[in-house]
């Protein structure tokens, strides 16, 4: 598990120029323990900025952001990203071990076990090129599990895979979440997945605030049938049709 | 407005329906050997026509006088040990500053100059330099070799390592890949074709330069062979030498090359295949 501290966070593009663009505007959250949080907004409001700067690929412009692990040490971290991001010319095994800090017969078997998990135990020795783009992103998902990471983050895993896949997918994460003791950051612009995964969605509106903070506070296992959980993503969805009621801008770009 | 679609074969279809004859005739080594055939035609041509072009059969005589006695062996070791230092410190050398003036701002500002410099100065340069500075020995075929084929290496190198996509290493950054495993396993890869590429100019232009220097240097080699014929007026062994230089080249480029292009890429071409 990992805790992650976000705050007065702004990442301004081409801070000083022309082309400025405030994308993340004093942004503060945190997050502890084994805490499932989701990050939902409309397209183009920084959600995959942000989880850049929290995996630190991307640098912040002000603020201060800290990853740890909850035993003080460095958190081990994973991330699955929106599109795949394998190496062309490595296979799909040699992929997952790119990223693994040891290649022993453990890992190996760790590795192996979670390719299976995804449905490709029998596609460990093909190159990405030789598979689906859904397939690709269930290595890219698979990676991230293997590293058996203290906060895993990820951005829109399963809008590109089909419902069934998807929903299969989606009970694995619930269940190794609740096995394996981690943070998650979930980015997806799905009220209905957030709602059905998480402990608590942070809602961003177009320019990078934090609307709103929204805890969701129902029994788990959940499923989509029990009343409960579609009252609740009922009410969130009504919540965000009153926020692009009040942002014109969001109209647009939804 | 309507798009028609042509209907389209199989492959399958395809492989069944062109009749044997027309593929051989329409393949890709019908045209090279088509340009081989005309070539040695023009060439028959030309020697019947002036005085001073050895025709085939007097230059066939000299390779076949050549072998016999044993020089073309002899020489051709001597030209090859040369070379291949040559080529092979050019690769070495040319990786490494290639990867690093492709990873920093700095290094390429510092070695853009000196690159562009060595780019520009012809093999012929360094081998006037080379006898001046070495004298008649390994040294100087050696340097020239070396000076003439690093700067393509760099260029060409540096180039792929600029490319590699800012996607992977982002990747690779966010999950704490070490600096070696890094360059193993995705900038390598990623400017292999790249790499490739500069050898193969390493190795042609290289040629030229270890054939210049021993041409102007007196320690024996390939080059040197065939200036003594030149010298001598003998221009059918003058010939036979220049037709071996050049087989070498095809030979070197169609092995070697074409094999490690193919071994490289197989990801590839499994992923079209
Ligand atoms: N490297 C960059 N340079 C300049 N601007 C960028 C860069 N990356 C993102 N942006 C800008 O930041 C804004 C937010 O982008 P981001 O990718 O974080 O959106 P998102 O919320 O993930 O959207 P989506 O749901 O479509 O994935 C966009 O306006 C985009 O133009
Ligand atoms: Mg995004």
């Amino acid at each position: 598990m990992a805790v992650l501290t976000v705050n007065d966070l702004c990442k301004t593009f081409g801070a000083g120029t022309a082309r400025s663009n405030r994308v993340l505007d004093h942004i503060s959250f945190d997050v502890r323990g084994q805490t499932f949080v989701s990050i939902v907004g409309p397209s183009g409001c920084g959600k995959s900025t942000l989880l850049n700067i929290i995996s630190g690929v991307e640098t912040h412009t002000s603020g201060a952001i800290s990853v740890t692990s909850d035993d003080g040490r460095p958190a081990r971290l994973g991330y699955v990203f929106q599109d795949p991001r394998l190496l062309p010319w490595r296979t799909v095994r040699k992929n997952m071990m790119y990223v693994q800090d040891k290649d022993d017969e453990v890992t190996r078997g760790r590795v192996d076990r979670y390719l299976d998990m995804v449905g490709l135990g029998k596609h460990g020795d093909f190159w990405p090129g030789q598979l689906s783009g859904g397939m690709q992103q269930r290595v890219g998902i698979a990676r991230a599990f293997a590293v058996e990471p203290d906060l895993l983050i990820m951005d829109e895993p399963f809008s590109h895979l089909d419902a069934i896949t998807a929903r299969g997918l989606r009970a694995q994460l619930q269940d190794i979440w609740a096995q394996s003791k981690k943070t998650v950051v979930f980015v997806t612009h799905d009220v209905v997945e957030a709602v059905e995964l998480s402990d608590r969605i942070i809602v961003l509106q177009p320019g990078g605030r934090i609307y709103e903070d929204i805890t969701i506070d129902l029994p788990r296992p959940r499923r989509q049938s029990d009343p409960a959980v579609a009252t609740l993503q009922a009410e969130v969805l009504a919540r965000l049709e009153k926020m692009k009621a009040m942002t014109p801008q969001v109209a647009a770009s939804v | 407005m309507t798009a028609t679609i042509p209907t389209r074969r199989s492959t399958e279809e395809q492989a069944s329906a062109i009749p044997s004859w027309r593929r051989v005739l329409g393949s890709e080594v019908a045209a090279r050997v088509t340009f081989y055939v005309t070539a040695f035609l023009l060439w028959v041509a030309l020697a019947a026509a002036f005085e001073r072009v050895p025709g085939p059969l007097s230059v066939v005589d000299s390779l076949v006088t050549e072998f016999s006695r044993g020089e073309v062996f002899s020489n051709f070791a001597d030209t090859f040990y040369r070379f291949t230092i040559g080529v092979a410190l050019s690769v070495i050398v040319g990786v490494v500053v290639g990867i690093v003036m492709g990873l920093s701002g700095l290094a390429r500002a510092f070695f853009e100059s000196p690159v562009l410099v060595g780019l520009s100065i012809p093999a012929i340069i360094w081998a006037f330099l080379t006898v001046m500075w070495f004298g008649f020995g390994d040294a100087s075929p050696i340097v020239t070799t070396f000076l003439t084929a690093v700067p393509f290496v760099i260029v060409n190198v540096a180039q792929g390592v600029q490319g590699v996509s800012r996607d992977l290493r982002d990747m690779s950054s966010s999950y704490g890949v070490p600096l070696g495993r890094r360059v193993r396993d995705l900038v390598l890869p990623a400017v292999s074709g790249y790499v490739l590429a500069g050898v193969r100019f390493a190795v042609i232009i290289g040629w030229n330069g270890v054939l210049l220097a021993e041409w102007f240097g007196g320690s024996g080699g390939a080059g040197f062979r065939a200036r003594y014929w030149y010298d001598a007026n003998q221009f059918a062994g003058f010939a036979a030498w220049v037709i071996l230089f050049v087989v070498v080249i095809v030979v070197l480029d169609q092995l070697v090359f074409e094999r490690m292009a193919r071994r490289a890429f197989r990801w590839r071409d499994a992923a079209h295949s």
